[in-house]
């Protein structure tokens, strides 16, 4: 077996935490249920990295193997990524039959043409979703299988999910072998990032709660329940300002969960307005800022943030549209009384 | 003021821990290097207790104690003093080089107001700043303790203290290249923490500043006040957010940062006595 190959799987369990080294295996496949019997998982991780390399060898592993193995441990362990969503057109409007083969095989001729020194490696998943891994080399030098890069592709969809890690050199080459496999005409990258895939396809495929205004018979749901002691006397301060600002959360938010995203970046370019006494600055040029928000949840964050009176309800517009608009970068200039961004 | 630069580099570009400390007790300059022997003692025998600093690895400690007259805001003010921890592995060969694991340094910008006021047998040095592993911070400052009979608490930078010092430091001129002046502002108590980074192009900020501030070298509570509404106002104006309820927690220019747990970082030598000057306020009102 070559001894980079071997190396590279070392690495690969490494990574893995030890009470799931296990189930990578088996999922797997390559060794048989037998072999895997033969580990002891209650060494150090060390030890069994180097046990499992041994099994490898007696199996002649190549590195097309050890690839499917890293497709694996970052199908679940897909949170450590950064993902960035892209778009593809259509020209015409035909709906085609969309067949696998044809893809793979366009996908990596194209990729081949322009550079030999490649590791491409394919895995479809139940929810229809090809994951593609490839590792990307020189004209000299062969693939470098440590900074691979990661492609999820919904067949069904226009959508193509990205995690570089490499240079932004070979982006245009995979954007085109994209296309052509899968018969699309152009591609461009959307303003949405994120660690969570599964929220990033929520909400490119729509699949969250909308602020479908439905028909409720009650006028309030949980939150705002009536107090249970029978003193009229004793009334919720503000109570209807709380009634007012939930119903407006409701109305934009939607009552299921949110996507999970991590951050909403906005590149601001607007005149700054002084106040009405404020004697301050009044330059004709944009108060350049840049804003960022993070939360380990944003948007749940975001829909808190009037509730606890640290916002207007209802929230700016440039924060509620972030998963309708498909987007958390934006850049904001002037134009009258709204927004515009490009 | 003109420190020499190359005495004060070390205190650039690094993130230091901020302490207030209570006046040290018999204090004498001219016994520095028996200090650092007794300090070493203490570590190493600290060690010994079982206290072990670095876990694994054979690490014998050496102390060095210097002053630097050149920090320190007039002749008022005591020179500082500079405690470095270095390590020499045991295993390694006695030519290799020590390495610097930690540092701390006493010092007084301008702090009169607390030195005109204690007896004769206290050496004032309101401000301790510490980089380095935690653990050596407790050691060197137990020690202190012990013989100066002196007090060490951590400085905390309020919001308003804060607000003072970007407004300030984004007043400061520009050079070419500078970063931008950010706020950090952390909304804890939600269902999710949010934190909030508010960032404005140097130019922008300082041109603000300067429209804000009226008489150039003077800076009034009034003037940060509005320095800081007009940031929120335009803050509110695109998010409705208010900023004014939540923490603000770091702020950071090319100046120099701080944040809120008492940690600052100061980028160039210019600035350094102006800085240290507020800080050193800082720990003397936390004294008082």
């Amino acid at each position: 077996m070559d001894p980079t190959v071997a190396e590279y799987i070392r690495r690969t369990v490494l990574k893995m935490p030890k009470d799931e080294i296990k189930m990578m295996l088996q999922k797997w496949g390559f060794l048989s249920e037998t072999q895997l019997q033969t580990l002891n998982f209650h060494q150090i991780k060390d030890n069994i990295s180097q046990e499992v390399v041994q099994l490898c060898e007696e199996n002649s592993a190549d590195i097309k193997q050890a690839a499917a193995l890293d497709i694996i441990y970052n199908h679940i362990y897909q949170n450590k990524r950064m993902w960035s969503v892209y778009q593809m057109k259509k020209s015409g409007e035909e709906v085609e039959y969309f067949d696998i083969a044809d893809f793979k095989k366009k996908f990596k001729r194209r990729i081949r043409s322009a550079l030999k020194n490649v590791t491409i490696t394919f895995k479809e998943y139940e929810d229809n979703a090809i994951w593609i891994r490839v590792a990307w080399g020189t004209p000299y030098k062969k693939p470098n299988q440590y900074k691979p890069s990661y492609v999820v592709y919904h067949s069904q969809t226009p959508y193509v999910f990205i995690s570089a890690s490499m240079l932004k050199s070979n982006l245009p080459l995979l954007c085109q072998a994209l296309l052509v496999a899968s018969n699309y005409h152009d591609i461009r990258e959307m303003e949405l990032r994120s660690h969570s895939l599964n929220s990033l396809k929520d909400i490119v495929f729509k699949r969250y709660s909308q602020n479908f205004q439905t028909y409720t018979p009650k006028p309030l749901q949980e939150g705002n329940v009536e107090p249970e002691n029978a003193d009229i006397r004793i009334i919720h301060e503000n109570g209807s300002e709380k009634e007012r600002i939930h119903r407006l959360n409701q109305e934009i938010f939607g009552s299921g969960p949110q996507p999970k995203l991590e951050f909403a970046q906005y590149k601001l370019e607007t005149m700054f307005k002084s106040g009405p006494k404020m004697d301050v600055l009044n330059k004709k040029e944009p108060f350049r800022c840049l804003v960022k928000f993070s939360s380990p949840h944003l948007l749940e964050s975001l829909k808190s943030l009037a509730p606890a009176g640290m916002a207007d309800a209802p929230l700016s517009p440039l924060l509620t549209c972030i998963p309708h608009k498909a987007r958390n970068y934006f850049k904001i200039r002037e134009k009258k009384e709204s927004f515009v961004s490009p | 003021e003109n420190a020499d630069p190359q005495k004060t580099a070390f205190v650039l570009r690094k993130a230091w821990t901020l302490y207030s400390v209570t006046p040290l007790y018999r204090f004498r300059r001219s016994r520095l290097s028996e200090y650092a022997r007794l300090l070493s003692a203490f570590i190493a025998a600290e060690k010994q207790k079982g206290l072990a600093v670095e876990v694994g690895v054979e690490l014998d400690i050496k102390v060095a104690l210097s002053s630097l007259a050149d920090l320190r805001g007039s002749e008022l003010d005591q020179a500082a003093l500079l405690v470095q921890l270095s390590s020499r592995s045991r295993a390694s060969s006695k030519n290799s080089e020590d390495k610097l694991v930690w540092s701390g340094w006493f010092c007084s910008m301008f702090g009169d107001d607390l030195s005109e006021n204690v007896p004769e047998n206290f050496t004032c040095l309101p401000l301790f700043l510490t980089h380095g592993a935690e653990s050596y911070t407790s050691l060197v400052g137990s020690w202190f303790q012990k013989t100066f009979d002196c007090c060490f608490r951590r400085l905390a930078i309020s919001p308003l203290n804060l607000s003072w010092m970007v407004a300030m430091w984004a007043g400061y001129k520009l050079e070419r290249a500078a970063s931008a002046v950010e706020l950090v502002f952390s909304v804890p108590r939600l269902s999710q923490p949010l934190d909030i980074s508010y960032a404005i192009h140097p130019e922008d900020a300082k041109a603000l500043w300067d429209t804000v501030q009226k008489t150039p070298g003077e800076i009034t509570q009034g003037e940060v006040d509005v320095f800081m509404d007009c940031l929120c106002a335009h803050f509110h104006r695109h998010f409705k957010i208010h900023l004014s309820a939540a923490k603000l927690v770091k702020v950071s220019t090319g100046i120099a940062s701080a944040h809120c747990d008492g940690i600052v970082k100061i980028l160039h030598s210019q600035h350094l006595p102006g800085v240290l000057m507020l800080l050193t306020e800082l720990a003397i009102s936390q004294i008082q």
